[in-house]
């Protein structure tokens, strides 16, 4: 739980500054001009939206990038690694932004533009997590799983996977938190998250709602943080007994 | 290993299979009246299915046995399918426009641009066949080398993209230079701030995971988020102090894009320039104390030389990542080709947004090539 307290306080700290009351004295405190307040349950229902699309995203990314790394590292999938790997890292120079700005024109307006960002930017992190935690796996285990008589499936399942479970959580801890922080992108193609008040502010020097929409989308992210984390630690005592 | 070559050999299989069913079924190009409509889909006729029958040619060259004349084969045919495939493009383009109002464009469609991926990735593997380090570089060069031959020779100017380029040039030009500049300067200020935070993390203790919560912490805060938030402090720290203004310091411009981008580069950098100077090993470290090396000289003669590759490779991730990060500049008024893409998309404008995307993209592949050559180099044993 430790590890999970600090971004949880710096989420609700942040959470506490997106409201429109806290927003605006901070504003006015700065001394610049504040604008519209964005309503709390408005940026609730952001937050939702925003939460959702960032979760299929990762479920995308993840899947995908769990699903590639552990054919990566079977046998018959040894030659697809350096393909994978050139692939994986073109998806990574092509930031975000700028492939829900290619995606805009040919599949529209929307949550499908940043749902295809988010899954081929989170796409790399996990498989290659994945790839170098199975690597850790010690050949002789292997072979001794084998010996017992495990069919590569069952060897993979029960052998290979939980060995290598920690790196491969840790990658896709990384990838949920980067999930949630870049779904705010999705407001330039027109998907309702936590970075449609952050755009509206800038377009209209709006600078009450920037900083409340900046102020949940962060907080957002480091809840998310904190959440996986509890999530891990409580399943780690459940599993030690 | 000879036996794993063949699994994948279905790869090239696939991907002219994309290629064929990519010119087969879905738009070759597209004419539009005008460059925000979408237009009427055109098929590809005569060039497309040549580029096909060479694409598929080089995939079952390249899936059969593993010799370096069919190699060297499949990557000629695959090279040849690419140049024709964009001949057959800019002439389609050039056919289609004739007789239309000025206003018309004839724009890439769907399937030429698979059919291009997938022949890239055909040119890709028949070259890492041949050369299996070096091979997709290679690869890139000498397809990037062809489309300029074939641009430079007027024979893709009545495409829309370069009919939008001609409109433009001097913009792009500029946004690119400051596109460079940005991911520079932010470059150059997150290196600033690293070194001593990375040394500071090499002693144990509070201040190295204080260090390393911040540098971290920082990465959790979207992007957007932390562009409008320093967009929003610096022009409260300007009412505050109107001074600053003279100094050159704004809320609009590179001053929050560049300070925003450097603050997402601490991570790596921090990250890979301690673990690069932790890399020398003790016994090392030891002699080298033992010898009469102050700190310093360790420092400088021992720690950083051992700790090269590691620096490199830290600094590739943060250079590549300043290149994408760059683009959000745009966003705040800091210009380059996020200003672009941003414009392109304001206005729904598809040849705009590639004209402010394909340079990011490319930009962000040459400087990744570049520093991984450079890298290269250095690890060589002498």
């Amino acid at each position: 739980m430790n590890r999970a307290l600090v971004p949880l306080l710096v989420a609700v700290c942040l959470a506490v500054l997106s409201l429109p009351d806290v927003a605006g004295f901070v504003v006015r405190a700065l001394g610049l001009q504040a604008g519209t307040p964005v309503p709390a349950g408005r940026l609730a229902w952001l937050a939702r939206q925003h939460l959702a699309l960032a979760i299929v995203g990762f479920l995308l990314a993840g899947g995908a990038g769990l699903g590639l790394g552990i054919l990566a590292t079977r046998a018959a999938g040894a030659r697809l690694k350096p393909t994978l790997d050139t692939l994986a890292a073109a998806a990574q120079a092509v930031p975000p932004l700028v492939v829900v700005a290619l995606a805009l024109p040919v599949i529209g307006f929307g949550a499908p533009p940043i749902l295809l960002a988010l899954a081929a930017y989170g796409l790399m992190p996990v498989m290659r997590g994945t790839v170098g935690a199975l690597a850790t796996v010690p050949e002789e285990v292997r072979r001794a799983a084998r010996g017992m008589g495990l069919t590569p499936a069952q060897t993979l399942v029960r052998v290979e996977l939980p060995l290598a479970a920690g790196p491969i959580l840790e990658a896709l801890r990384v990838v949920l938190v980067l999930a949630v922080a870049t779904a705010a992108i999705g407001a330039l193609a027109g998907a309702q998250t936590l970075g449609t008040p952050i755009i509206v502010g800038l377009q209209n020097q709006n600078n009450l709602a920037l900083v409340q929409g900046a102020a949940a989308a962060a907080a957002l992210a480091f809840l998310a943080d904190a959440a996986w984390l509890a999530a891990m630690a409580g399943l780690g005592r459940l599993l030690r007994g | 290993m000879t036996s794993l070559t063949r699994p994948a050999a279905w790869l090239p299989l696939a991907a002219a299979g994309l290629a064929v069913a990519a010119l087969a079924g879905l738009p070759f190009l597209t004419l539009a009246p005008n460059r925000l409509v979408p237009g009427a889909p055109v098929g590809c006729g005569l060039p497309g299915a040549a580029a096909g029958a060479l694409a598929a040619g080089a995939a079952v060259l390249l899936a059969g046995q593993a010799r370096s004349w069919r190699a060297r084969a499949a990557l000629a045919a695959a090279l040849i399918a690419w140049c024709v495939l964009l001949v057959g493009l800019g002439h389609g383009a050039a056919g289609l426009l004739a007789g239309q109002k000025p206003a018309a464009r004839a724009v890439l469609g769907s399937g030429a641009w698979l059919a291009l991926l997938a022949m890239a990735g055909l040119a890709g593997e028949a070259a890492r066949a041949i050369l299996p380090r070096r091979g997709g570089l290679a690869a890139t060069l000498l397809l990037l080398g062809l489309t300029v031959l074939i641009a430079w020779a007027g024979l893709l100017d009545s495409l829309s993209l370069a009919v939008e380029y001609r409109a433009r040039a001097d913009a792009v030009a500029a946004a690119v230079m400051q596109h460079l500049g940005l991911s520079g300067a932010s470059l150059l200020l997150a290196l600033a701030l690293s070194v001593p935070l990375a040394l500071l993390r090499l002693r144990d203790g509070p201040a190295a995971r204080l260090v390393d919560g911040l540098v971290s912490g920082i990465q959790v805060v979207p992007a957007l988020a932390l562009f409008a938030a320093l967009v929003a402090g610096l022009s409260g720290l300007l009412a505050l102090v109107p001074a600053l203004r003279s100094l050159g310091l704004a809320a609009i411009g590179p001053v929050p894009a560049v300070i925003g981008t450097a603050a997402y580069l601490a991570l790596p950098l921090v990250s890979g320039l301690a673990a690069g100077l932790a890399a020398a090993d003790p016994d090392v470290l030891a002699a080298a104390r033992a010898i009469g090396l102050t700190p310093r000289e360790v420092l400088l003669r021992v720690r950083l030389p051992l700790g090269a590759p590691v620096l490199m490779g830290a600094l590739r991730v943060a250079a590549v990542q300043s290149v994408g990060l760059a683009t959000l500049g745009g966003l705040v008024g800091a210009g380059g080709l996020g200003a672009l893409v941003f414009e392109g998309m304001a206005q729904f404008a598809q040849d705009l947004i590639l004209l402010g995307a394909l340079p990011v993209i490319g930009l962000a592949l040459a400087v990744d090539a570049g520093l991984a050559l450079l890298a290269g180099t250095g690890e060589q044993p002498a």
